[in-house]
């Protein structure tokens, strides 16, 4: 499934530096300082809600609301047209002799219906997004990142000192070091 | 933001009735009496010359008002009786003589009721409206205990102060079913004229109802049950000042309050829709809604929020509630939207069903509303849900009080509108205008309450500082 978001996975990004995190409160200093600094972090991941993080780093807002709208348009044109063909295209309806098109009686049908289609498709969407889908591997930079630690991931240029970071990182309390780089990972002191 | 470890030491505010702002509520009453003013002297009420149109009297009718003439003076000079197109309502379109089986009904012209029924049913949606919206600010309040939200703490003296409201509303409703009921209500006119249920011209549907709907009824079921609320508001509200001066992180004030706030949302959640019958169903007596009950409600929960929001959109303008940020009015305005949503569900929902169903002695409440007020019924849909919803739908909206501001004062107005479209079709008929006095009534009521709930916010400290989770609320955060 190497099609999929070839981009997103991290084996296609530059070398990345990883700093291990045991504790929030530190890490949400250390995301400060090294924002502060002007390093730009790639993504931060834990395994549990971090209140603020998103701002300390800049995350821009998720685009679910736009699939979800997206998908919404499919559901209601979907049911409108199920319900047009059912009820006056294949056998044409007559119930209590109501008018026969778009009546009121159509709008539950095309609200459970975009309903339906928002939900399962931000679900698949959201769960493709993340690499959580059956057939796309999913990517750790740590195991223990869906356990207790937090695990911050800087992706570096040409131009950034990897020592300062890495120096930077340790400071404010990482405890351990990595880099990543095509799938190899490497421990640094 | 989450540095759940540092404690913080929130700081108590006093909120002051500033003269500015009693002098606008003060401006609010005077016009709202102007233009009650204005709106009483043109009506046409007044002018009793024209005598009824004699052909559209039924002569069953004719009878019985003149039997009972010297009782009912003030109404038998205008009665006329069903006319010939409410017949197609179908309502008592049973049999060739409908009226044997179900008795005359009365219906008047708007122009020719008195000024005083005017009076009497806008003290009436006025009174309704305000209790109701004091009580579901209860509502909010005890949600947030029994739900252990954490967010709204800093915001929670707001719905503390609006529940005061409780005794003023409740009072102008008594006075205006106490005075207005014979006029406002066509199924006490049996009772008026001295008739039993059964007898020869009691309309049958509602002698089977008259166990229940009964004037010993109206008053004793909601004095009963407001009763009951205003103690748990004011055990509530006694709590909540207690809790101020306990010592520090003692948390058995707010323990005590998830109780009482969970009797309340039972009892209220499930008693108010009997208020709802009585008060305003009540008004079309042969109709009935299942839905009318939690109908009301939701236009009253989403208006109770705006006010809220308004409440709290005010005093961040004025420099108090430090504490409150953009994430908290960000949430309030996604009460706002969610309930606008919600609203116009039980709105559909309830018109969609009567559509459907055909049943005639459903459809007349729809037949008026629809026919002879289709510029209020649409407008009411475009105010309440379509304007707010396209208004609040955007993020940045939520988080700008600017726009939560207009948006929610055509909400409070639409919403108004409402319980003004569920009740005076109702009693007048076809015909009737949301007018100068309907305006005039809801600006000094408007006036009053302002007057009132900041009279009761400046009474104790703006922020619930020993409450155990005001921490949570001053760090509260959406997100981005």
């Amino acid at each position: 499934m190497a099609i999929v978001d070839k981009k997103l996975s991290i084996r296609n990004r530059n070398k990345i530096l990883v700093g291990v995190w045991q504790d929030e409160d530190n890490l949400v200093a250390a995301a400060t300082a090294l924002t502060h600094a002007g390093i730009h972090i790639h993504d931060i991941y834990t395994p549990y809600p971090v209140h603020g993080l998103d701002r300390i780093i800049n995350a821009r807002r998720s685009k679910l609301a736009r699939i979800a709208f997206f998908f919404a348009l499919i559901g209601l044109t979907l049911m409108t047209t199920m319900i047009w063909y059912m009820s006056v295209y294949d056998w044409p309806m007559n119930v209590g002799n109501k008018p026969l098109r778009f009546t009121p009686s159509w709008s539950p049908v095309m609200f459970e219906g975009t309903v339906l289609c928002t939900a399962f498709g931000m679900s698949f969407f959201f769960f493709w997004r993340n690499r959580l889908v059956h057939g796309i591997k999913n990517e750790l930079l740590d195991i223990r990142q869906t356990d207790d630690r937090l695990i911050v991931a800087i992706e570096t240029t040409a131009d950034m000192d990897e020592k300062a970071i890495l120096t930077m990182m340790k400071k404010n309390g990482a405890i351990e070091l990595r880099s990543f780089h095509k799938g190899v990972q490497t421990i640094l002191k | 933001m989450g540095h759940g470890h540092n404690h913080i030491e929130v700081k108590q505010e006093q909120f002051v009735f500033s003269t500015k702002a009693k002098r606008f509520s003060i401006i609010l009453m005077i016009v709202g009496l102007v233009f009650a003013g204005i709106g009483i002297f043109t009506l046409g009420g007044l002018d009793n010359s024209h005598p009824p149109e004699s052909s559209n009297v039924n002569h069953e009718t004719e009878s019985l008002t003149a039997q009972h003439h010297t009782k009912h003076e003030q109404n038998s000079g205008t009665l006329v009786s069903q006319t010939k197109e409410n017949h197609s309502i179908g309502e008592e379109s049973h049999g060739n003589e409908p009226n044997e089986d179900f008795g005359p009904r009365m219906v008047f012209r708007p122009s020719e009721k008195p000024a005083s029924t005017h009076i009497w049913a806008n003290l009436l949606i006025v009174g309704y409206f305000f209790l109701m919206i004091s009580l579901a600010s209860v509502m909010w309040y005890t949600i947030q205990y029994v739900a252990n939200s954490g967010w709204s703490v800093a915001i929670k003296r707001v719905p503390e102060a609006m529940m005061t409201f409780i005794p003023i509303g409740f009072i102008v409703l008594m006075i205006a079913l106490y005075f207005g009921k014979n006029e406002i209500y066509h199924w006490v006119h049996y009772e008026h004229l001295g008739l039993k249920p059964g007898e020869a011209g009691y309309d049958k549907i509602l002698a089977g109802k008259s166990g229940f709907l009964n004037t010993t009824m109206l008053f004793a079921f909601p004095t009963v049950l407001v009763s009951i609320y205003y103690l748990l508001m004011r055990k509530l509200r006694s709590l909540s000042v207690q809790e101020d001066s306990a010592a520090k992180g003692d948390a058995s004030f707010f323990k005590r309050g998830i109780r009482f706030s969970a009797v309340y949302t039972v009892l209220f959640g499930f008693t108010m829709s009997v208020l709802v019958w009585f008060v305003v169903m009540s008004v079309d007596a042969h109709w009935y809604s299942t839905i009318f009950g939690v109908y009301n409600f939701i236009t009253h929960w989403v208006t109770s929020i705006t006010i809220i929001a308004f409440i709290v959109a005010y005093l961040k303008k004025e420099g108090y509630l430090g504490v409150v940020s953009n994430e908290h009015m960000h949430d309030l305005g996604k009460f706002m939207f969610a309930f606008t949503v919600f609203w116009a569900y039980l709105w559909w929902s309830q018109y969609l069903l009567i559509w459907y169903a055909q049943i005639p002695e459903e459809m007349s409440y729809y037949q008026l509303r629809f026919e002879d007020y289709k510029f209020n019924f649409l407008l009411n849909f475009l105010v309440c849900f379509v304007i707010p919803f396209l208004g609040l739908l955007m993020r940045s909206a939520k988080r700008n009080r600017y726009v939560l501001g207009i948006i929610g004062s055509i909400m409070i107005l639409g919403h108004y509108h409402d319980v003004w479209l569920m009740v005076f079709p109702g009693i007048f008929g076809p015909g009737m205008q949301f007018g100068f006095l309907e305006l005039g009534i809801f600006l000094l009521f408007a006036g009053i309450f302002i007057f009132w709930v900041f009279t009761a916010l400046s009474k104790r400290g703006l922020i619930a500082t020993n409450h155990p989770y005001i921490e949570e609320s001053v760090n509260h955060d959406v997100g981005v």
